[in-house]
């Protein structure tokens, strides 16, 4: 979806007389970004290839293929490989169904307040899914979920009676759509904008009605777009950690993130093992990537532009309430219970009291404001989150402006090289970063760096596409008219190109901060003593199963990003969110 | 420069000077160094309340707590260590096994910490390689709002009746080293059959020892198949509805050492904090937590057993080095994570 470069028409830069002819900048510029890739991808990946070979108990060494077969042949690690692909599979499908079908609605029906559903899913994107997990113990556990003893309560049943069980494969799946079908709306909405609704009218006027022409006709258009979006959100679930270290730990299960983290932390040092385990997750990252990339074709989707037909919504008729409602579940599942139950914990005395004002407490906003670890992570987290958001919208500002306006020779790989990473999985990259930076003699670990290193190269493809998606908006026939109006090459950088720029920018910027914020699937294996961040804290605190100061800081987090999200509407305007996709 | 090299010569000094408790000289070298990295397993607010309340003290030394399980902690230090950074100044976890390593590799150097001369002699070693900081015992217990008297678990094989399938939580071995020594001497008794079947009763698992009670308070789940001895009593003081469960089979008795590193980056005031961890007023606070303590000469809580009134199972520190793996292994099998 990067791509589309290549194609525009016209631009300002061929051929013309200027002041880099002097001196070919072309190759500064190659070697920085070709070291930055080198420091950032290249590395890692080959010491994570490098460390599978070798024995890595502690003193030891030596070049082995044991890891592959202590990876590979035993039952219980092939089980996570397992499990994982089945999560992957049911999730991207679940996610799939529920971000289509509310992207149609919002995107093509008379649905009423579809900026509610759409800001409404915007949100649940950036609701870290570990608070999301953990808030769903309250809601959803087997004994005392509230859902559970509610609906014991209406129906008079009994104790042992329970509806929900969160603490399961299936409480695991149902957590991670609700943080991931939102991947498939945002890609489908934007798949859906592209298509104008002549085809549907014509369709319409043919005699089918409105859920008819949406099987025939609308389906059938935005099918890449379906397919892109399920791939995401098979990747996610294949990638998260947080979720099942939440919830499928408990239940006696692991998934490939978190029996990588055990054999991270186990007390034998199995880096070795650790790194042949992630080959193939590294592996089927990129795959799906790869085939995403095929099936969205060459084709890019310029998103700003007079199309010509309009989009009439559908009429839904009687269903228009049944349906709002039906949108609303997944949202109030998301956010709205979870916030709530995040909250109402966070105040409780004794967990086992109950929601009394006998059992009211600050207790355990107290514990985490005194605690230093949390003071000092949260100080940490909005640092680290600033910094990685900062290089990754310089790096990908530059390498976008390069690579739109062709201003030096093999423009056309730029993209290809800020969205590299995609293809791989946070944890994996932890992995590797940890193998390239904790020996001799670049020892990065124990330092902020190497989770900035982590959060740049995790977040450099957002930042880029976000940053591309906004220059691509700006046809160059603005740079070009002013051209001809007499303005110099810089009065048209200065006075157009940035403050057209400018929002793209800053969008990218604040894509990168929020998720920054919340970033646990690489920190988790990178933190140090020094270098905590609150959802590491937040893990950390799991482990003891402390809920109430869990509660407390995820109320915390929960209200940093909610000021980030304030800020970035009144900065970069109300739809800064929506070039995520 | 000449600064420098004083320094330099002082910590060399200082390194091979036996072990004693830490003097004027001392003092002053910790307050230059300004912090001390504890690396330690007893439960995050026991950690963080030691350490404010030294903190308060305004000695010149900031003390930073750094808690995790005890495997990770160790895995923690050497994965550091093997790539030069030394963060922890003083290390303190359940796995004596772990100790055991550590002192023959010199990783951990003796010290002797101020005022134990007449502590408990089960809390001290000849050596100093460490000392003893607490004691207690990992103890089964139960919900009283979800179970009655009269139905819970009076043995540790009530835990494998069908009616608890699902109602159990269990600790991670490979997370606390205080359920790993509990395992073990569960293990001693009862053959690793008795793990099989409780296995079977699909427990949830929790990582901490003290990570079980949380879900038992609730009712998340009903009865916790063991955890440490004080976090249930401090919270059972606080009113939560818990009750342990006390097998005549016995409890196993879990003690846990305190030593300074060799390469601490921070020599001094890990010599100085130390001192203070075995403090009157620090083992006041730790007996006031129902934790057992060396110092003969604090107060305990009313609701805490003497430990010579319960029956006591335990292990020694090669038996715990030996079996350590071998029990994790185990675990991962028949739980699955």
């Amino acid at each position: 979806m990067t791509q589309d470069a290549q194609q525009l028409p016209g631009t300002i830069s061929g051929g013309e007389p200027s002041a880099t002819k002097k001196f070919d900048y072309t190759i500064i510029v190659w070697v920085v970004l070709l070291i930055l890739l080198i420091i950032l991808v290249a590395n890692p990946i080959f010491q994570l290839f490098k460390e599978s070979f070798f024995v890595s108990e502690d003193e030891a060494g030596g070049f082995t293929f044991q890891n592959y077969i202590d990876a590979f042949e035993t039952d219980e690690y092939y089980k996570p490989m397992y499990i994982t692909m089945m999560l992957a599979v049911s999730v991207g499908s679940i996610s799939l169904v529920v971000g289509a079908v509310m992207a149609w609605v919002v995107s093509r029906t008379d649905i009423p307040f579809p900026n509610l559903i759409r800001n409404g899913i915007l949100a649940s994107f950036v609701t870290p899914p570990f608070l999301g997990a953990i808030a769903w113990i309250f809601l959803a556990g087997r004994n005392e979920g509230w859902l559970n003893k509610w609906i014991r309560g209406i129906f008079q049943l009994s104790d042992e009676f329970y509806l929900f069980d969160i603490f399961t494969m299936k409480g695991v799946v149902f957590a991670m759509s609700l943080y991931t079908f939102p991947l498939v709306f945002i890609v489908v909405l934007a798949g859906l904008n592209n298509i104008s609704s002549d085809v549907e009218d014509a369709a319409n006027v043919a005699g089918g009605g409105t859920f008819n022409t949406m099987f025939s006709i609308t389906l059938p258009l935005v099918a890449p777009s379906l397919f892109a979006g399920f791939i995401l959100a098979a990747l996610e679930a294949m990638i998260l950690f947080g979720i099942p270290a939440v919830l499928a730990i408990p239940a006696g299960q692991h998934t490939m993130t978190t029996q990588l983290r055990a054999f991270m932390v186990s007390e034998d040092d199995l880096l070795g093992l650790a790194s042949a385990y992630a080959m193939p997750m590294l592996i089927l990252a990129i795959g799906m990537v790869w085939t995403r990339g095929i099936v969205l074709g060459r084709r890019g989707y310029a998103t700003v532009g007079g199309k010509g037909g309009q989009r009439r919504p559908q009429k839904l008729g009687v269903w228009r309430l049944p349906i709002f409602v039906l949108c609303m579940v997944p949202l109030v599942c998301a956010i709205v219970l979870p916030s709530l139950a995040l909250l109402t914990t966070s105040f409780m005395k004794n967990l086992g009291g109950g929601l009394v004002w006998s059992n009211f407490t600050l207790w355990n906003y107290h514990f985490i404001l005194t605690n230093d670890a949390v003071r000092e992570s949260i100080y940490n987290t909005i640092l680290l989150a600033i910094m990685a958001a900062t290089g990754a919208t310089i790096v990908a500002a530059i390498s976008a402006f390069i690579s739109q306006r062709k201003l030096i020779k093999g423009h056309q790989y730029m993209g290809f090289m800020a969205t590299a990473p995609i293809g791989i999985p946070g944890i994996v990259l932890a992995v590797g970063l940890f193998a390239a930076y904790t020996k001799q003699p670049f020892v990065l670990y124990g330092t902020l760096w190497i989770m900035f290193l982590a959060y740049l190269t995790k977040y450099l493809p957002l930042a880029y596409q976000t940053a591309n998606a906004g220059l691509t908006s700006i046809h160059p026939e603005l740079e070009e008219s002013c051209r001809i109006m007499g303005a110099n090459r810089l009065q048209v950088f200065k006075d157009v190109t940035i403050p057209l720029f400018k929002t793209a920018v800053i969008a990218s910027w604040i894509l990168v901060f929020m998720p920054s914020l919340r970033e646990l699937s690489a920190s988790v294996l990178l933190w140090t003593t020094n270098t905590k961040v609150i959802s590491v804290v937040i893990v950390d605190f799991y482990e003891e199963t402390l809920l109430g100061p869990i509660s407390a800081l995820g109320v915390l987090l929960l209200l940093i990003t909610l000021v980030a999200i304030a800020v970035g509407f009144r900065v970069a305007g109300r739809d800064f969110m929506r070039s995520a996709g | 420069m000449l600064k420098g090299i004083i320094a330099g010569l002082l910590a060399v000094a200082f390194l091979s000077a036996p072990a004693f408790a830490a003097d004027e000289a001392t003092m002053r070298a910790a307050k230059k160094e300004g912090k001390v990295t504890w690396y330690t397993s007893i439960t995050l607010n026991i950690a963080q309340d030691l350490c404010n309340r030294y903190n308060k003290k305004k000695t010149g030394v900031k003390c930073i707590v750094h808690r995790d399980g005890s495997g990770k902690l160790y895995r923690r230090y050497l994965q550091e260590r093997k790539g030069g950074i030394y963060v922890a100044d003083v290390i303190h976890t359940s796995n004596l096994g772990h100790f055991l390593n550590l002192k023959a590799k010199k990783i951990i150097t003796p010290y002797k910490p101020a005022g134990t001369d007449n502590f408990n002699e089960k809390f001290v070693t000849k050596d100093n390689s460490w000392t003893i900081l607490r004691a207690g015992v990992l103890m089964p217990f139960y919900n009283t709002k979800k179970v009655s008297e009269k139905d819970a678990p009076k043995t540790y094989a009530d835990f494998l009746d069908p009616k608890w399938k699902g109602k159990i939580v269990h600790s991670h071995p490979s997370y606390s080293g205080f359920v790993t020594n509990g395992m073990i001497n569960i293990v001693n008794r009862f053959g690793w059959d008795y793990y099989k079947k409780m296995a079977k009763q699909k427990p949830k698992i929790v990582q901490s020892a003290a990570g079980g009670i949380p879900l038992v308070a609730r009712g998340e789940a009903w009865l916790g198949a063991g955890t440490t001895s004080y976090s249930l009593l401090k919270l059972m003081q606080k009113g939560e509805p818990l009750k342990p469960v006390i097998p005549p089979t016995g409890l196993a008795l879990v003690t846990s050492p305190n030593g300074v590193f060799t390469k601490a980056p921070n020599p001094n005031a890990a010599r100085v904090f130390t001192d203070y961890l075995f403090s009157r007023e620090a083992m006041q606070l730790l007996a006031d937590y129902f934790l057992y303590v060396g110092d003969p000469g604090v107060k305990y809580p009313k609701g805490l057993p003497a430990l010579k009134d319960i029956n006591l199972m335990a292990i020694g520190g090669d038996e715990l080095k030996k079996k350590n793996k071998p029990t994790r292994k185990m675990f991962k099998k028949l739980f699955g994570v």
